[in-house]
């Protein structure tokens, strides 16, 4: 009966690390292996196809000292010592791709083994470098971590731009290293268009993910650690109308929401909308950066053209660095006045990052989409430019002056309608990542890049990340692909680099909104059509519902169940994105809908069915929750 | 109650009372999901007057209500309009747009 649908069960990739894990720990402790035979696991945690473990057992206590070998010189190894035990476990992070890098193993107590270990074969898929102008004396063996806005993975490149990490799942957004030496990024699991992934997840440069927090007003664009560990996160509250517009402060050990932050009671939607902007996403808050010490949070606004610092106790407005045209009068006395050389001066407009220097100066990646509030002023994107800019501010006076910026010298080919970053190493030392580029015919695109198809030979999209010292480019790189911000990392960190035990899933997710009205309609005892290409994807803890129908259509999926049927309705209306940070979950054909039904708040066994227009169609498939 | 109407006839209607005017195209799939909305709100108040007028057929009466899109409820009292909810809404809300009214 169920010829036509497809249906899978998808085991979460924590669940099936868990499983790998102990198959391979499990193997270690039967065999016991000595050096000479130490087992070697080639991408354990099935996610990273340039990581190994080499694992090994000593009699006496010893301290390990690994080389990963570089392909060219020794001044490219990478050198990790380990500390004193007799059970080893020793990751081995940034393998080149598909050749045996060359691992050696020296103990402590003088015994000493080389291992030639394979890289895997990487997806075909993978964003290559085109163009790199660095040195190893000012890059040395760090790798420069590329987060994705779309299909692209996650990805880090060595000085020479060799791919020398890579995760084959796509995730998403921001990332960063926690204090524990942990990555935390967004989580590649569908829960929502445009760009929701379910939460975040924490894993190490292995792939091991040690847990995903999953939140109910999912997560997007950007998080924060703070000094206890816990963290705050960009979320959004889906049972009200607009969204981007909201901070979660999560436990970090049980993933649970302890407080939440609506920017709705602070900054008023209505006023000095940038180009972008819509009643939806009003704000468009796409970083945040926190201040513990002043209790302050900074945050990007892309679609108010903003900088916003406000006070987290109390909840108040402090300041907003931006364009004050356009927001009314009683807004004036938060916006400052520019001084210094106003000839080199220029606001933001559609900013993406913001960070705040130890001495309290802002910078942001301006991405500079429209740049003006007015439509009139408008400019178009192949006569625009993005840089990275630093103000500093002088609160008491409410004066603003520009210190830096690096982008506008490069006219439109630095420009990024859309996501991208600054990063601050030290006064002077900066980095900037352009990594929304897109062009047709060598222009800049005025569609974001996320929308462009890229099989046609005219269309470019690609990335440039800068690190600038003193005024001096010191780092260059162009890759393939749009790359939402980049983070320059080593490969190892002083904490454990790795962990065992099984990862965990916190937090959860929202109960999925359901219709109140069921359309009365014929249930017919047929298979949903086929041309609806009708695919359900089961998951520990939700299901995703994929189909294909033609523009306006009513859609329904429905859940019958014991005591009572949730209907979902489905929106089959053209939907004009003004922003796409992640193109992830993108479709080919836009008539293709995805709607993701978390199994939070369902119980029993339900079987779905799909109302289309006059009929509800039988799909043969019952879930059990 | 829930009629369908053209311009004409809307506009020689005695708009005495409590009315629902929606404002739909036969393309759009919210407006068909609102129609079974309106069906059920109507099943439960019958004697409430819902009046459905074709978006794409009755452009001039469109015009002269100020509707942009579809699927637009409008609530009118004695023929002046009180609110308006525009895209497709969830029973409650719509009942209480009619409470509001109402009272």
């Amino acid at each position: 009966m169920s010829n036509f649908i497809s249906y899978t069960y998808e085991e979460h990739v924590i669940t099936r690390q868990n499983k790998a894990e102990k198959v391979f720990l499990a193997n270690f402790e039967a065999d016991a292996p000595i050096l000479e035979n130490a087992h070697v696991i080639v991408n354990p945690y099935l996610i990273n196809p340039l990581a190994a473990l080499i694992l090994f057992k000593t009699e006496k206590t010893a301290s390990v000292t690994m080389t990963l070998h570089g392909k060219n010189n020794a001044r490219e190894n990478i050198v990790k010592e380990f500390s004193e035990t007799t059970s080893h476990t020793i990751p081995v992070i940034g393998l080149y791709e598909n050749i045996e890098t060359k691992v050696t193993i020296e103990l402590s107590t003088g015994e000493k083994k080389e291992f030639f270990v394979k890289g895997q074969v990487v997806p075909k898929a993978v964003s290559r470098c085109r163009n790199i102008l660095t040195s190893i004396d000012y890059f040395g063996t760090d790798f420069m971590f590329l987060s994705t806005a779309g299909k692209s993975l996650p990805s880090a490149y060595d000085y020479k731009g060799e791919i020398r990490w890579l995760l084959t799942i796509n995730t998403m957004f921001d990332l960063k290293r926690l204090k524990n030496g942990n990555i935390l990024t967004g989580s590649p699991r569908y829960s929502r268009m445009p760009y929701n992934g379910t939460g975040l997840i924490e894993l190490n440069l292995l792939g091991k993910i040690i847990k995903e927090y999953r939140m109910p007003g999912n997560y997007h664009h950007d998080q924060f650690e703070l000094s206890d560990g816990n963290i705050m996160a960009l979320t959004q509250d889906f049972h009200t109308d607009t969204v981007e517009d909201m901070i979660a402060l999560l436990d970090r050990e049980t993933g649970k929401v302890i407080k939440t932050w609506d920017f709705k009671d602070f900054l008023p939607q209505d006023q000095a909308g940038s180009g972008s902007q819509d009643a939806h996403d009003w704000f468009h808050n796409n970083a945040l950066w926190v201040d513990e010490a002043n209790k302050t949070i900074t945050l990007s606004g892309r679609h108010q053209d903003a900088l916003v610092n406000f006070n987290y106790e109390t909840n108040t407005l402090n300041w907003i660095i931006g364009d004050p045209e356009g927001w009314s009068e009683d807004m004036q006395k938060y916006f400052f006045k520019p001084v210094g050389d106003l000839s080199k001066f220029d606001w933001q407009y559609e900013p993406h990052a913001c960070v705040v220097c130890p001495n309290g100066d802002v910078m942001a990646f301006d991405n500079g989409q429209y740049r003006s509030k007015s439509k009139d002023k408008y400019i178009k994107n192949r006569d625009n430019f993005s840089r990275g800019v630093r103000y500093h501010i002088d609160t008491e006076k409410m004066e603003i002056e520009q210190v830096w910026q690096f982008g506008k010298e490069w006219g439109p080919s630095f420009f990024s309608p859309y996501i991208s970053n600054v990063e601050y190493y030290a006064d002077g030392h900066y980095l900037i990542h352009s990594g929304g580029i897109g062009t047709i015919d060598g222009f800049a695109s005025d569609v974001l890049p996320a929308f462009l198809d890229r099989s046609d030979e005219n269309v470019d999209v690609f990335s440039k990340t800068v690190e600038e010292k003193d005024g001096v480019i010191c780092f260059y790189l162009e890759v393939e692909g749009n790359f939402y911000r980049a983070e320059r990392l080593s490969a190892y960190h002083d904490k454990e680099n790795v962990t065992f035990g099984d990862g965990k899933l916190l937090g959860e997710l929202d109960i999925t909104p359901t219709f109140g009205t069921i359309p009365d309609v014929e249930e017919v005892m047929k298979i949903v059509p086929i041309e609806n290409q009708i695919s359900i994807v089961e998951e520990e803890d939700k299901l995703v519902f994929h189909g294909t129908f033609e523009r306006g259509s009513l859609v329904m999926i429905v859940l019958e169940g014991p005591d009572e049927d949730h209907g979902y309705y489905i929106n089959t209306a053209a939907v004009r994105h003004l922003a796409m940070c992640s193109g992830a979950f993108l479709e080919k054909d836009d008539r293709t809908i995805k709607h993701n039904i978390s199994k939070h708040g369902l119980s029993g066994k339900y079987d779905i069915k799909v109302i289309i227009d006059d009929y509800k169609y039988q799909t043969g498939i019952s879930i059990f929750c | 109650m829930i009629k369908e109407m053209n311009t004409i006839e809307f506009d020689a209607l005695d708009k005495q009372g409590v009315m629902l005017v929606e404002f739909y195209s036969k393309t759009c799939g919210p407006c068909k999901m609102l129609a079974f909305v309106l069906k059920d709100i109507s099943k439960a108040d019958p004697d409430l007057s819902i009046y459905t007028i074709d978006f794409d057929e009755n452009k001039e009466l469109k015009d002269k209500c100020g509707v942009k899109g579809f699927p637009t409820i409008l609530f009118l009292k004695d023929g002046l309009e009180v609110s308006r909810l525009e895209g497709l809404k969830q029973k409650p809300a719509i009942i209480k747009e009619i409470e509001k009214m109402k009272n």
